[in-house]
């Protein structure tokens, strides 16, 4: 049999686990780390080792202890690849805030170059603190092996910080940008640890170190982090509770005594892997031609009363199981069904399903099911299947089905579509709560506010739809507030000062600000727009799709935003465009507009790579007119897991943009049916990303097209054809 | 920002006032947030008292009996402590799917279990490789493939060296399967090349179910 690019895709993703039963075959030991260290990452208590985690890994880590507050965000990116996401406060350095702490960010990453195996230790290099030089910059190299089953040790050779001769650090470093000269410089020292599984939950760790908790700067400033100097030794526990938690306790050296809490979530693991959804319909097979003649008569087709019938029972059944038939067309041995999923996280359990509703409701002469799938009105990919083959295969490995299933793009509109009755205009609406944090401000790093929503769409036709939200703050934190003043950090100005003198709303520098001032937004105490928009989502030709939106697009902006995304179903590749004339909108975020218009646009280019990363570049004009670029790399699990991150870089220079000298960032984007096995659409999305500036902004553009389009299309069907069945 | 107890209650009061309402229902985290507290608020007021006593599992099959006309099942399942009468709703070939009123579906082919659905965590397919030792009531060895869809999304196999043998009794065949770490027992009662009652494996989250036929 020759087999598909699909069934080979599927193969070679059950090879894995086939690995393993090979008897015989001594694999090597990825070292999976049991202990996560206070910054964070798979180590000692201070000291890196050389353990990863299981590859995908989410997880946080929150340490204290008197020397500092680390708030850790890591991600297993590759099975090699560590990387985390550090907000610290560091205690005992003062700024010109005169605190006596400081709010810090630092990100690291960690390379394991081999893999323990036979006499040879895992070893891995790394890199902390390594974009600017900070409070914790340092590299390592490091060593690990497992002793016995359960002693692990590991031993290392550390620079900067992890020699105890942290790096004077440049008072005037706008930060963001990496000193490669100064990595693995200077002095070098060895440090190491020693980790005992006591049992299955607990381990306890020592460990030396040569930190010595200080800072240094260029402006001659030094500080000694917490109270003293450590001594070299430090001595942990940690204790895991069920899967996910991990709680420890540690000395540094002899005076101090730290606490942290970890909570680790692997995309491999979900609670309820196959879902909690109800079982499907199964298939009704049709009887033997001999045995029911009339059955297989062709003569129904001419009839005009059956159609009608037939569209009803489908779109009735396809409501139960949370889909809309939007529109059907019907011959003696051809039907097609445009559905819309609302339910399933996978586009292929909603087919799967449809094409056995298909087989319970269909005259048994229809023996080629055509299943379009519609992205709000979108007709995006078309699975044409044989009727015959779902009555052969159903409930057999999905490998069998997807090589008997075609893939291709959606005709916009074939000839005899008939759309379902009583569908459109279709009006929902929403009253509820919401609730938003504020991240990342130094003088409060944690703000909430808590409010009332009404929401409402109207789509008039299956593809133009209008949407409006109402806001109600109640109570919060969040208060509004001007930019920062230029030069005197740490004060901002108030919105009185700041409505008063229009010249504000331009830096120093000559940048308009497009978004240090977002928090003028923020803290209205009258109902506020959110969003007032109309789209219309039209595919012109079989492969090009496009939407222009008008109206109030966000908080900050709203006008014209115009796409166009070229993406042939089966392509890893595809090209976009897009077009946004917008103006800044009042603070009041009602229906005024402040005296600043801009046009920005983009062209991108998707592509996804091997492994299920997908990288995107835009290039084009930003919101604040600077010119430049935009390069995203996604990585994305087959259950929709998705973790991201991007880095923009424009025209605009690091003195211009101000701190952290450019735009950067991460996203996560976690499917709720992950988490609790319900059946839903919704995610649960989050962007960390460095402060609000004015360079390589952009309009936030609801809906935008590559995302829609993307969950019918080859890569994604691929990834979850493993639901057909269910 | 610490809520005293007073503020906390009012807080959630609020909460419960604007919980969300709309045309399309609530959303998947509010129908959470109401389950997990209505969960809450029971075990806070004690266990409800059962409006009726417990029928046994005989009670429930003579009753299943009478009102199904169709082919019907008992499924017991070990480690959820439940047992489930089960009724045939469709038969493709010698595939048949059972399900509960709550749609809980598990698939059989001539007694034998190829899959379950709606369960958390389904075997999506199993292939037997040794259903024809066991049939023919010979002993032998064979290999199995159970399916799974994992946490990834991904569906994947697992495969078990398996021997057959018969059982302790005439009529009864012990299939031993070993594999990935584990190892498992299922056991058929067998009448003439059919399944009538069996003990099988469903997989690592499900453990073993006993499958009983009321009416075939």
């Amino acid at each position: 049999m020759r087999r598909s690019p699909l069934l080979r895709q599927l193969l070679a993703t059950t090879l894995p686990l086939a690995v393993l039963t090979i008897p015989g075959a001594a694999p090597a030991d990825p070292l999976v780390a049991r202990n996560m260290s206070a910054y964070g990452m798979p180590g000692g208590i201070d000291t890196p080792t050389a353990e990863t985690l299981p590859e995908g890994s989410l997880g946080a880590t929150i340490s204290y202890s008197d020397y500092a507050l680390r708030n850790n965000v890591f991600f297993q990116v590759l099975p090699q690849l560590t990387a985390n996401l550090r907000y610290s406060r560091v205690d005992g350095i003062n700024d010109f805030r005169n605190d006596g702490f400081i709010w810090d960010r630092s990100f690291d990453l960690r390379y394991q170059l081999f893999e323990q195996q036979g006499w040879r230790p895992a070893v891995s290099i790394g890199l902390q603190d390594f974009l600017g030089t900070g409070v914790y910059s340092g590299e390592y190299i490091v060593a690990t092996r497992q002793v016995t089953p359960n002693v692990r040790a590991s031993i290392g050779l550390g620079w900067g910080t992890l020699a105890g001769r942290p790096r004077v650090i440049d008072a005037a470093d706008l930060g963001g940008t990496a000193n490669t000269s100064d990595w693995f410089r200077g002095e070098a020292r060895p440090f190491g640890s020693v980790s005992w599984d006591v049992n299955d939950r607990l381990t306890l760790t020592a460990e030396y170190s040569n930190d010595v908790y200080q800072a240094s700067y260029s402006n001659g400033g030094f500080f000694q982090q917490g109270s003293a100097e450590p001594g070299r030794l430090n001595f942990g526990a940690s204790y895991r509770m069920r899967r996910n938690y991990q709680l420890g306790l540690y000395t540094i050296g002899n005076e101090s005594i730290g606490a942290q809490f970890t909570v680790t979530l692997n995309p491999r693991e979900a609670a309820y892997p196959s879902g909690l959804e109800k079982a499907p319909a199964p298939v009704r097979p049709r009887p033997a031609p001999a045995a029911d003649p009339e059955a297989w008569s062709p003569e129904w087709a001419s009839d005009p009363t059956a159609r009608p019938v037939l569209q009803k029972v489908l779109a009735d059944a396809l409501a139960k199981e949370g889909q809309i038939l939007e529109s059907m067309t019907l011959s003696a041995t051809r039907a097609e069904l445009r559905i819309r999923n609302n339910r399933y996280n996978q586009q292929a359990q909603a087919i799967g399903r449809t094409a056995r509703l298909m087989t319970r409701a269909l005259p048994a002469t229809v023996e080629t099911f055509v299943i379009t799938s519609s992205a709000d009105g979108l007709p995006t990919s078309s699975v044409t299947l044989r009727r015959s083959d779902i009555e052969r295969l159903e409930n057999t490995e999905v490998g069998q089905i997807a090589a008997a299933t075609d893939l291709s793009d959606a005709t916009p509109r074939p000839a005899g579509l008939i759309q379902t009755e009583d569908l459109f205009p279709r009006f929902r609406w929403r009253i509820g709560p919401y609730f938003d944090l504020g991240l990342f401000d130094p003088e409060e790093p944690l703000r909430y506010e808590f409010g009332a929503e009404a929401r409402a769409s109207y789509e008039l036709l299956p593809g133009l739809i209008a949407t409006g939200a109402i806001r109600q703050r109640a109570f919060g934190d969040i208060r509004q507030s001007g930019p920062g003043v230029p030069g005197e950090r740490g004060r901002r100005f108030t919105p009185e000062e700041y409505l008063a003198d229009p010249s504000l709303e331009t830096t120093p520098e000559g940048v308009p600000r497009v978004r240090s001032d977002t928090r003028m937004y923020a803290g209205n105490t009258s109902p506020i727009i959110p969003e007032l928009t109309l789209a219309w989502f039209a595919k012109p030709s079989d492969q090009v799709y496009s939407r222009v939106t008008v109206g109030l697009l966000e908080r900050a902006y709203g006008g014209v935003s115009a796409e166009v995304l070229w993406k042939p179903v089966n392509s890893p590749l595809a090209f976009g465009a897009e077009v946004n004339r917008v103006r800044k909108r009042d603070f009041d975020a009602r229906f005024d507009f402040r005296d600043y218009e801009v046009t920005t646009g983009h062209v991108s280019a998707y592509y996804e790579l091997s492994q299920g990363f997908i990288a995107q570049l835009d290039v084009g004009q930003y919101l604040a007119g600077d010119r430049g670029a935009t390069f995203t790399l996604t990585r994305e699990f087959a259950n929709g897991w998705r973790v991201g991150a991007y880095a923009t870089k424009t025209d605009l220079s690091a003195e211009e943009f101000g701190e952290g000298s450019f735009d950067k960032g991460v996203t996560f984007s976690i499917p709720i049916s992950w988490a609790t096995g319900t059946p839903t659409r919704e995610r649960a999305e989050s962007r960390i990303r460095s402060l609000s500036r004015d360079g390589g902004a952009r309009v936030e553009v609801k809906d935008r097209l590559y995302d829609k389009v993307r969950d019918s299309h080859g890569v994604r069907m691929q990834q979850g054809w493993g639901s057909f069945w269910r | 920002m610490i809520l005293k107890p007073m503020k906390a209650l009012t807080a959630l009061a609020l909460l419960g006032a604007l919980a969300a309402c709309g045309n399309e229902g609530p959303g998947v985290v509010t129908r959470t947030a109401q389950a997990v507290l209505a969960d809450r608020v029971a075990r806070a007021q004690g266990a409800p008292e059962t409006t009726a006593p417990a029928r046994s599992d005989a009670e429930r099959a003579a009753e299943a009996l009478r009102v199904n006309p169709g082919p019907l099942i008992q499924v017991g399942f070990e480690t959820l402590g439940q047992t489930q009468i089960m009724a045939m709703v469709g038969q493709n070939g010698a595939m048949r799917t059972y399900m509960t009123p709550s749609e809980e579906a598990v698939i059989l082919r001539g007694g034998m279990l190829v899959g379950t659905r709606g369960l958390g965590r389904d075997l999506s397919v199993a292939e037997p490789g040794t259903e024809a030792l066991i049939r023919a009531g010979r002993a032998g060895q064979g290999t199995r493939i159970m399916r799974y869809l994992s946490g990834d999304g991904l569906e994947r196999p697992l495969q078990f060296a398996c021997t057959v043998a018969p059982g302790p009794q005439t009529g009864l065949m012990t299939e031993d399967c070993e594999g990935h770490g584990t190892r498992f027992q299922n056991t058929y009662a067998l009448e003439g090349g059919q399944i009538l009652a069996s003990r099988q494996w469903v997989g690592p989250g499900l453990g073993h179910v006993t499958i009983a036929t009321l009416r075939p």
